[in-house]
């Protein structure tokens, strides 16, 4: 049954609900709309509801933050929007090669050597710190490399105990987003301290937090990819490797161009995690590369109580994803395969 | 322009093999036409001459050049598949011309080569389209122009027609066989109908599990099938089978068969199958070397299950003792399942096999 079958009074009931409905979701964004319009007094002086009607509205708070008057708010701006675009872009790209890798190639990943992966790569660490008293940093990037190395290296012989495909790899890249991010986050700071200590500044870098972002998402787009991907045709790719297409060409022509709609939607969910990401960002800069929702939740304890200015932040944090949806929605349409096959 | 040979050529997976040795040598500027049940592994052997499947054993050579392990790309072969496999993203033009832009072929001489292909094709008023926009026929048609640009030693068609309806097919055919005639390249073509393989090819090379029970041209399989799959397989309807038993009566040969076919041999046949005397054997008769207008001895009787008017003739579908046995009889005739009838042979049109190994007597 559908809502359409309704008739009569049921009718009418499912549409109040889902009128009441819509007024529920909608009241916040309303609410932060006409705070934004409000002088201090109407704010602090008992809800008012109805601009016009219950307060005077006034454009004071925009053209506060417009003006630049009340600190940062263009750099932050900035930041965030190169930031969240440069790591998306990175991410979708770099997902949906791993993603057609994943789907078109198999895989075989000795759980052995995975082992050896671990066990090197921490004792190294351990070892490199402890015993001969190598900076935390370099230990740790230097075991990481020989781990790296000698796990592929091994993974070419027949190692006894379980071998993972390729659904186990994607599963491992799924797990990734299993652990609360405060792990990673902590993680991440320390290593990014102990980088800087060696000369190359990460935290409070564009390179340092566009990296940490491309990593975090990676999961969700190679996992989104493969779906999109694993729905093309092998025929297409069969054809163009018999017309002798390289195959970086035939992933940059004929793969991505034949996955257009599921590429913007990955781009587009990964924009809006990069965009609305607070924690990384908390931990991870401070002042030059700060990004928006640090900055709006940060409002309230450096200045107080001055709702009508964070209503007009946050508002301009909403607006361009807003925009965005709005913009590359319509290319997300399915029914660009239609003539491929059959 | 090149022959193929394949010299001992295996696929397994894992354990299963699915094509045993294989030999099979197509001459230079044959149609070729592989044909055979689904799973018989035809598409596999198209496809491992192709390079899209990794041979498990054997040579392949194409023209002087060995390609066992060359990868698709170099064996210069072009491949049209059963999906058309066209790139959705591009136009008519684009689809036909990318292989040429990938390899860096001039941009005029590219521009020609795309126009002749579309008027051969009839593409050119659709030049500008996405496939999308375009009916089956004329979609297979772009993947034939995208084939016939690279100008390959051979042609591989992958059951290039069974997505087109009855009619387009026809058309097709014709189309496809005009093709070879005018460029008059190597062809190899896999199907299941086995009208296709027979209008359409040079040899038409028939394949069960993975083997070659006969390689040979239509009219030979026709009218000499190697075996009882081969006979079974080519025509429609297919051959009918009595299991019977070969008799010597003085000097005379007499085939025993089920149902009241019980007659004596020709006497131009009798001298190949007297050495079967006494053995088991199956008599193949094909439907239209049948009719029901009386006349000489050699008949079966069979009880009606079907009647299919077909226009030009009738088939009665029936059963003769165990077996099934389709008659051809005049147009207009009337019959009602369960209705007893006999049906009569041309004695120069039979077809004896052994019943042990399959194998035709001759």
């Amino acid at each position: 049954m559908s809502v359409r079958d309704l008739s009569g009074s049921r009718r009418w009931l499912a549409f109040v609900c889902c009128c009441a409905w819509f007024l529920f979701t909608i009241f916040p964004l309303y609410w932060v709309a006409i705070t934004s319009l409000k002088t201090p007094p109407d704010v602090v002086g008992g809800p008012t509801y109805l601009p016009f009607v219950d307060f005077q509205p006034t454009l004071k708070a925009w053209r506060e933050l417009l003006s630049g008057t009340r600190g940062e708010f263009f750099s932050n701006f900035w930041s965030s929007s190169i930031v969240a675009l440069s790591s998306s872009v990175f991410a979708t790209l770099l997902g949906a090669m791993a993603a057609y890798a994943l789907v078109r190639f198999p895989f075989r990943v000795r759980l052995l050597s995975g082992v050896a992966f671990v066990v090197v790569a921490m004792g190294g660490f351990l070892l490199g710190r402890d015993v001969m008293g190598i900076a935390p940093a370099s230990a740790s990037i230097l075991a990481f490399c020989v781990a790296l190395a000698l796990s592929v290296f091994i993974n070419r012989f027949p190692l006894p105990g379980k071998v993972m495909g390729n659904d186990d790899i994607v599963f491992w890249f799924v797990s990734q987003r299993l652990f609360p991010p405060i792990v990673v986050a902590f993680a991440l700071f320390l290593l990014y301290t102990e980088m800087g200590k060696l000369g190359f500044k990460m935290t409070d870098t564009y390179l340092g937090l566009t990296l940490a972002y491309v990593a975090f998402s990676l999961p969700i787009v190679v996992w989104l990819m493969r779906d999109f991907i694993s729905a093309l045709p092998l025929e297409v790719e069969e054809a163009a490797m018999v017309d002798n297409v390289p195959h970086w060409r035939i992933f940059f022509g004929i793969v991505l161009p034949m996955c257009r709609p599921g590429l913007i939607a990955t781009f587009v969910i990964t924009l809006a995690f990069t965009w609305n990401e607070f924690l990384f960002a908390l931990f991870l800069t401070n002042s030059e590369w700060q990004t928006l929702p640090v900055l709006i939740a940060g409002q309230n304890s450096q200045r107080g109580d001055e709702w009508w200015a964070i209503s007009a932040a946050a508002l301009v944090a909403i607006i361009p994803m807003v925009v965005v949806a709005a913009l590359l929605g319509r290319l997300m349409k399915s029914g660009l395969l239609s003539g491929a096959v059959k | 322009m090149a022959n193929i040979t394949l010299s001992g050529v295996t696929k397994s997976y894992g354990s299963v093999e699915v094509i045993p040795p294989m030999d099979l040598e197509i001459e230079e500027g044959e149609f070729v036409v592989l044909v055979g049940p689904s799973g018989c592994g035809k598409s596999t052997t198209l496809r491992m001459i192709a390079g899209l499947e990794t041979q498990s054993g054997g040579k392949m050579t194409i023209g002087k050049r060995d390609v066992t392990t060359l990868r698709p790309g170099l064996r210069n072969c072009a491949m049209v598949f059963q999906s058309y496999a066209l790139y959705p993203h591009m136009s008519v033009r684009d689809n036909i011309g990318y292989g040429m832009k990938v390899r860096g072929v001039p941009k005029a001489e590219a521009a020609k080569a795309i126009d002749d292909a579309a008027r051969i094709l009839n593409l050119t008023e659709y030049l500008d389209r996405k496939p999308g926009a375009l009916s089956g026929g004329q979609r297979q048609r772009v993947a034939i122009g995208r084939a016939i640009v690279r100008d390959p030693d051979v042609f591989l068609f992958d059951e290039p027609l069974s997505n087109l309806d009855a009619k387009l097919r026809v058309e097709m055919r014709v189309e496809i066989k005009q093709l070879h005639r005018r460029l008059k390249t190597t062809m190899v073509y896999v199907t299941h109908d086995q009208v296709e393989a027979m209008t359409m090819a040079d040899r038409v090379v028939v394949l069960r599990a993975g083997v070659v029970e006969q390689a040979a041209d239509p009219i030979t399989l026709y009218e000499r099938p190697a075996n009882l799959f081969v006979a079974g397989f080519i025509g429609a309807p297919s051959m009918n089978m009595l299991e019977g038993r070969l008799e010597q009566v003085g000097d005379e040969l007499f085939f025993r068969g089920p149902a009241g076919a019980d007659f004596a041999i020709p006497a131009d046949r009798v001298d190949v199958l007297r050495p079967h005397a006494g053995e088991a054997c199956v008599m193949g008769i094909r439907p239209e070397h049948t009719h029901d207008r009386g006349g000489s001895g050699a008949s079966v009787e069979i009880e009606v299950l079907d009647i299919e008017p077909l226009g030009p003739h009738t088939l009665l579908i029936g059963q003769a003792g165990d077996a099934k046995f389709t008659g051809q009889v005049a147009a207009g005739t009337r019959a009602e399942p369960g209705e007893r009838r006999q049906i009569h042979f041309d004695l120069d049109k039979l077809h004896f096999f052994r019943a042990s190994d399959g194998r035709a007597i001759r």
